[in-house]
């Protein structure tokens, strides 16, 4: 038995890898009542299972001001810099230049986050462009909503991003998010290096996360739990009990996140991450 | 924290093929190895077919099925009796415990009928009276429905899963209301609910499930063992919450 699925058995938290959580959020969320939502229960949470480190995005930030609330992720990275990176949220409302002029060198964000359905703006809008130009001068990672069948952020809205911006690291959030979705998400990324699949969600399963593995690569799936949107263990089973070697599980629940974080300081330089090898 | 494995007893697993997702052929074999992957001791099942064919072929089809398993113990699903699918009520809940039958699962919105209504009303009477308890997903009944219920027939056992983590704000009130609802761990997925709800409520309204093969056992498993709940806590939502409810006022026990 796996280390990991020793620890959890044993219910003690796991140490023998460092897990990210790639997709993460904090605080309240008005349309239902998550207990204990802040940092601080989030932290709980990772303690007790042993999960290092998580990239959040507030859900005020996402849900209703970006500005207020890309101020309260950066107030939630910096009261616990070693567990949360920040992902600043782009709103195509709400003036997405001035928040990335604040926020873009501020070392408290690792990533951008876009939730085109939540803000109905497709994906492929022009007023994302300011987002695709940052992220490709710098080499910050993209984390996008998807969802399968959406009008704002199907996988094919990704595959148009994508081959727009071929340089740029795209986190296609939930993988589609259904089944069908799953299959989709693989077909981008397998056409399209810069996509990586990360795995949060209702109706993902082991499965499904054995076979992006095995179709994409684990340097191109990164374990993500959407928490405390939905609780952080039931996406992190999915990871511990399914079909994978070791070195992969250890990629896709923290080696390949821990590498796409670290962009800062590397523009123009070889790129972490998907691009790693052809840079 | 423990030096020996919980005990897990599934009160949500199905058997047969499904339409929707890549599950595999739902045989008895799979649902026993799947259960050894995942540390499960014992399971209660229902069929696909009794959900999506036909209730009466597909609770005959469940008994043919488990007949020498004793890992596995069947849960029908149940009909209103207004056009004599299953038997009348009598007839329904006195072949279930004749053959075993541990539960009585119902569908009302992929069915068809109103769970709460009058069609029903004789069936759940019957349910209730042989002390079998009721099980039913989420997607299937209004919340009101189900209080209305319980509130009904105090001594009928309601366990309901796939609860989601969009709807504590009115699951809370109905446990608050009521003293016979209870809720499964298939995809019991709000951040913290678990903890909070048995903090709230107490552990005794919740019930080990997984929802497989729909669902991937990894889920329930893995957010049980690393709750933030002791571990006498555990053992009763992974086992002893189940047992004390499938023991209860059974007419056949």
């Amino acid at each position: 038995m796996n280390p990991l699925l020793s620890a959890l058995w044993a219910r003690r938290p796991q140490r023998s890898l460092r897990i990210v959580d790639a997709h993460a959020h904090s605080g309240p969320y008005s349309l239902f009542f998550i207990p204990d939502a802040g940092p601080e229960g989030m932290i709980k949470v990772m303690d007790r299972c042993g999960v290092a480190h998580a990239v959040l995005s507030s859900h005020l930030a996402i849900q209703l001001d970006a500005a207020t609330g890309n101020a309260a992720t950066a107030a939630a990275v910096a009261h616990a810099p070693d567990r949360f990176t920040g992902y600043l949220t782009v709103n195509p409302w709400q003036d997405p230049l001035a928040e990335l002029g604040k926020w873009g060198d501020d070392p408290r964000f690792g990533g951008i986050k876009l939730h085109p359905d939540l803000h109905d703006y497709p994906l492929t809008g022009k007023r994302y462009a300011p987002v695709w130009e940052f992220a490709q001068r710098t080499g910050c990672p993209v984390l996008t909503h998807t969802y399968d069948g959406s009008r704002y952020n199907d996988l094919g809205h990704v595959g148009e991003v994508a081959t727009r911006h071929p340089r740029v690291v795209i986190l296609a959030g939930h993988s589609g998010a259904t089944p069908l979705g799953f299959d989709t998400a693989i077909e981008v990324a397998q056409r399209h290096p810069g996509v990586v699949l990360e795995l949060c969600g209702s109706y993902n399963s082991g499965a499904d996360v054995a076979r992006m593995v095995r179709e994409v690569g684990a340097g191109r799936v990164v374990f993500g739990s959407d928490f405390p949107f939905i609780d952080l263990r039931m996406s992190l089973g999915r990871v511990l009990f399914c079909d994978l070697s070791d070195d992969d599980r250890a990629a896709v629940l923290g080696g390949t996140m821990t590498d796409l974080l670290q962009w800062r300081g590397n523009a123009g330089r070889s790129r972490p991450g998907p691009f790693a090898e052809s840079a | 924290m423990s030096s020996e494995r919980p005990v897990l007893v599934d009160a949500d697993a199905m058997l047969g093929r499904h339409p929707r997702r890549a599950v595999g052929d739902g045989g008895v074999t799979a649902a026993l190895l799947r259960m050894d992957r995942f540390g499960i001791s014992e399971a209660l099942v229902g069929h696909t077919m009794s959900w999506l064919h036909d209730p009466a072929t597909g609770n005959r089809r469940l008994l043919e099925l488990l007949a020498g398993q004793p890992r596995l113990s069947p849960c029908w699903v149940m009909l209103p009796d207004t056009c004599g699918e299953i038997g009348t009520p009598a007839a329904f809940v006195d072949a279930a415990l004749a053959s075993g039958v541990r539960a009585v699962r119902a569908y009302p919105a992929d069915h068809g009928y109103d769970l709460g209504g009058a069609d029903a009303a004789p069936v759940l009477d019957a349910v209730t009276e042989a002390g079998l308890p009721l099980l039913l997903d989420a997607a299937q009944i209004s919340w009101p429905a189900v209080e209305a219920i319980a509130t009904a027939r105090p001594r009928l056992t309601i366990v309901v899963g796939e609860v989601g983590y969009r709807t504590l704000r009115q699951v809370a009130g109905v446990l608050a209301r009521t003293d016979n609802v209870h809720l499964g761990l298939a995809n019991l997925s709000s951040h913290c609910g678990l903890e909070w709800l048995a903090g709230r409520f107490g552990a005794r309204r919740l019930v080990f499930g997984t929802g497989a093969p729909a669902r991937d056992p990894a889920e329930a498993v893995t957010r049980l063992l690393w709750a933030d709940l002791d571990d006498g806590t555990v053992a009763a939502i992974g086992a002893g919450n189940l047992r004390n409810l499938l023991c209860k006022e059974s007419r056949a026990a």
